[in-house]
């Protein structure tokens, strides 16, 4: 139909593959210098590293809540308060859980009920009442993490699990068993590889957002609310509901990852988990190459930048040089250098063939 | 006499346009000085070679007794030449002294800014020109008027011997007009002069000693105000009847498919229409004279304050999603605002309209969403090869196609255009009118909103005119002429009775 340019086509699909996909080829390089970290330290890189980065809580927990914070960066907002509604929610998991002698179904709804909640608070005080996303969540942030500290010592034992300040799942219960050692920490083995259950959940979530975002009209809204609102306003779409909507699932999303938190780790602490994941997660989200100003991002990207982001964490704690205080350091550096890449890259590159072309005509 | 600025031979070309052929104009001391033309006479164009912004290609520019063969901006305030744009440019989150001396503060030996001083000189010109405003008031509170104002007394404490005032007129009321022409004749008594850019033939016939008129960016005649009159200015500036082929063609119109009852909201009032099924009815009207407004209300984006909106004889209000819902669609002024979704493919920004009315059905079927822009490709000849391509990959035209077809697309049976042809080139711009009567005569209605009285001309069964806010006239095919069409726009009418 169309007679295109040939002329070098495998640089071009390879050129076209890059900035497509530049999110799973910085995923390869990482784990590239994680398998170099491993066998400098005198040990050998094999697939229980990578079950290992499929099964951190970095990629499960984060990961699961950086889906949300990608649609909530997709329509221009932005949401700190996921490390505290973590806490939160995971606390009212565990205490359903506690409460009705280990029940699976009414703590998973408790989870996603109390997550959807706090997705709501901030959604409605951005959508509707119309306060910039930044202070709204910044509040939400404050007073999520403070409520869950300030009643955690205030509960009956018997109903936090622990005596001391942290919600704790009662290992006498029934289905303990269950979804501590098979669901939360357990793995399917195939072959020499192991794969945890959790990491199909992840999977299975992030195939499902990818098929809402790229399948469902209510996606294509995300998207255009983000890319321009005032066109998205003027097509019938109500902006308002989008961006209410997308705090609504984030907090569902918040809710899957506190009920993780709780099989995974089996208790949370109000004063010390999940501190900083909402940075974290932006991270995993920038990571994956979703746009910061809103209208442009994949959820594949946010699942390697999930990915990324736990593997440059592996690679700083396997340096054995290192102290743990320099960590956050490394992270940081990292996670400058690879977006001023993704950044800067392309205006080089520019450059740089502005460059030649000048020069070709010098020859000429 | 005293000759205050003259250009001669001025010439300028964007690529191969010709924006400017030749033109010259001449401006004295203390006199105000109207520039008319219509929208793409080249008015701006000079202004903006004048001011520095744009370089000429050829041209003699003396002001002040000194040439300028190459001006720039800085040169050129420095001579004593200001642009009051028609877009204010003070600043909101300072006080009106602050934006008067802004970049020219005055500080004292210790580099610190002199505040006394600088207010007590804010007074001394407010009094001068008779204007009443507290130099210590914050700009945000002022009205848009005294904004106006205060952008003019900041060009005049910079000691400007010419001000370029750019339709200072259209945010104001007729009250707020009058103080403003009286501190104009001020200081016009002082020795200042002025080009003063309108469209309202009223305020020019009363304000302005002489004028120049273009049109096409070609110079038509100068002279005294006082020797013309609003009728032969108005046919100055648009020159002879265009000889244009006539592709209207009468059709049969069906029943009344919209009705408007005395419909007030944003910026008009009271208005009353009936448009029947098939018929094309164009709106026109200057910036400000609420034309746009009525066609946003009609779609729900402006909110109505009373009065109502029928289709098909039922109310409608509410949400865009309602109108839409009741057969109604809008493409919108202003393209890269309000229709273009940046970061979206073609294929994503067509669909995107007809999604918010299928949103029933939440899974996208990608082989039929392909297949109906295909047949919307080849009825308005979009040229693209792949739809998969950035809507920004496309050319203005062949964008406003892509949102016509969007809005096509939700089979909408009232069609509103505002301003539709705007930033598209000559050729897409006869392929959309051409379209529009397609659309009628397939038997959608359509009303569109223009200033281009020729394509009014070409295309529409009516002609709706409205000034501040109001219907003033309403002309059947056979009684438009750009003359009486633009006698009414501007009010000439009123002035001609007088």
């Amino acid at each position: 139909m169309t007679t295109k340019k040939t002329g070098a086509p495998l640089q071009k699909t390879l050129a076209q593959c890059w900035s497509k996909y530049s999110y799973v080829f910085v995923f390869i390089i990482i784990l590239i210098v994680y398998a170099i970290t491993i066998n400098a330290n005198g040990n050998h890189f094999n697939p229980g590293h990578i079950s290992g980065i499929l099964s951190s809580q970095n990629t499960v927990i984060v990961g699961t809540m950086a889906i949300g914070m990608a649609l909530v960066i997709i329509t221009g907002q932005i949401d700190l308060s996921l490390g505290s509604s973590l806490v939160l929610c995971a606390g009212v998991t565990i205490m359903s859980y506690n409460a009705t002698g280990g029940n699976v179904l009414v703590m998973l709804l408790a989870a996603l009920g109390s997550g959807l909640i706090c997705g709501l608070i901030n959604g409605v005080l951005v959508g509707y009442a119309k306060m910039p996303a930044f202070i709204v969540t910044l509040g939400t942030m404050l007073i999520y993490r403070s409520l869950t500290l300030s009643v955690v010592r205030e509960i009956d034992p018997a109903l936090t699990g622990s005596s001391s300040s942290q919600f704790s799942m009662i290992s006498s219960m029934p289905s303990y068993d269950f979804l501590r050692m098979k669901f939360g920490t357990g793995s399917l083995r195939l072959g020499s590889i192991q794969i945890p259950y959790i990491s199909f959940l992840f999977v299975a979530i992030t195939l499902f957002f990818i098929f809402l975002m790229s399948n469902t009209k209510y996606g294509k809204s995300i998207y255009a609310v983000g890319s321009n609102e005032k066109t998205a306003r003027l097509t019938g779409i109500n902006v308002e509901r989008v961006k209410v909507s997308v705090f609504a699932v984030t907090g569902l999303l918040v809710g899957v990852a506190s009920f993780i938190q709780a099989c995974k780790i089996g208790n949370v602490t109000p004063a010390s988990s999940g501190t900083s994941y909402e940075m974290y997660a932006i991270a995993a989200v920038v990571l994956g190459g979703v746009s910061m100003a809103g209208g442009r991002g994949k959820i594949l990207g946010v699942f390697f930048g999930a990915l990324s982001y736990t593997t440059i964490n592996f690679i700083i704690v396997s340096i054995p040089a290192l102290s743990p205080d320099i960590q956050n350091t490394f992270q940081g550096l990292v996670l400058i250098v690879v977006i001023l890449v993704q950044t800067a890259g392309p205006v080089i590159k520019e450059k740089f063939v502005e460059l030649r072309h000048r020069t070709k005509q010098v020859h000429q | 006499m005293n000759t205050l600025l003259q250009m001669r031979g001025v010439s300028k070309a964007f690529g191969g346009v010709h924006a400017l052929t030749d033109v010259h104009l001449e401006v004295e001391k203390g006199e105000i000085h109207a520039l008319l033309g219509e929208n793409g006479a080249g008015k701006s164009t000079l202004m903006n070679i004048l001011t520095g912004v744009v370089p000429m290609d050829e041209g003699h520019i003396e002001f002040d007794g000194k040439v300028y063969p190459h001006p720039n901006i800085r040169q050129m305030e420095d001579a004593g030449i200001a642009f009051v744009h028609q877009e204010l440019s003070v600043i909101n989150d300072l006080t009106v002294y602050e934006n008067i001396f802004l970049n020219r503060e005055i500080r004292n030996k210790w580099h610190v800014l002199d505040k006394k001083q600088m207010i007590a000189q804010t007074h001394e010109l407010f009094e001068r020109l008779g204007v009443e405003m507290n130099p210590l008031t914050m700009v945000s509170q002022l009205k848009t008027s005294e904004k106006q104002l205060l952008e003019i007394c900041r060009a005049l404490h910079a000691n400007a011997k010419l001000l370029i005032l750019d339709e200072p007129t259209t945010a104001l009321s007729n009250e707020e007009i009058s103080h403003l022409f009286e501190i104009l004749k001020k200081m016009k008594r002082e020795g200042t002069a002025f080009i003063f850019i309108s469209h309202k033939m009223p305020e020019i016939m009363e304000i302005a000693d002489r004028y120049t008129v273009f049109r096409n960016g070609e110079f038509v005649s100068s002279g005294l105000i006082r020797d013309t009159d609003s009728r032969s200015l108005t046919s100055d500036m648009i020159g002879k009847e265009y000889a244009d082929k006539d592709v209207y063609q009468p059709r049969i119109l069906g029943d009344v498919v919209l009705r408007l009852n005395r419909l007030t909201g944003t910026g008009f009032h009271d208005v009353e229409l009936e448009v029947r099924k098939g018929e094309i009815v164009a709106f026109t009207g200057l910036a400000g004279s609420g034309a746009s407004e009525v066609l946003q209300t009609m779609f729900g984006v402006l909110p109505i304050q009373s009065g109502s909106i029928e289709v098909q004889g039922e109310k409608i209000s509410g949400s865009i999603c309602r109108f839409m819902e009741h057969t109604i669609a809008m493409l919108p002024s202003n393209r890269k605002e309000n229709s273009v979704i940046p970061d979206m493919t073609i294929q994503e920004n067509f669909q995107i309209a007809e999604h918010t009315l299928s949103r029933r059905k939440p899974v996208i079927h990608r082989k039929a969403e392909a297949a109906a822009f295909d047949a919307r490709r080849k009825l308005l000849r979009i040229k693209t090869d792949n739809p998969g391509d950035p809507i920004n990959s496309l050319s203005g035209g062949n964008q406003q196609k892509v949102f016509l077809a969007r809005w096509l697309n939700t089979n909408a049976d009232i069609l509103i255009f505002d301003n539709p042809t705007q930033g598209v080139d000559v050729g897409a711009k006869a392929e959309i009118y051409q379209m529009i009567l397609q659309f009628a005569q397939a038997g959608k209605t359509v009303i569109i909103n223009t200033l281009e009285i020729p394509e009014i001309k070409k295309v529409s069964d009516r002609c709706v005119v409205f000034y501040e806010g109001a219907i003033v006239k309403i002309f059947d095919h056979e009684e438009i002429s750009e003359q009486s069409v633009m006698m009414y726009s501007t009010n000439a009418v009123a002035e001609a009775g007088k």
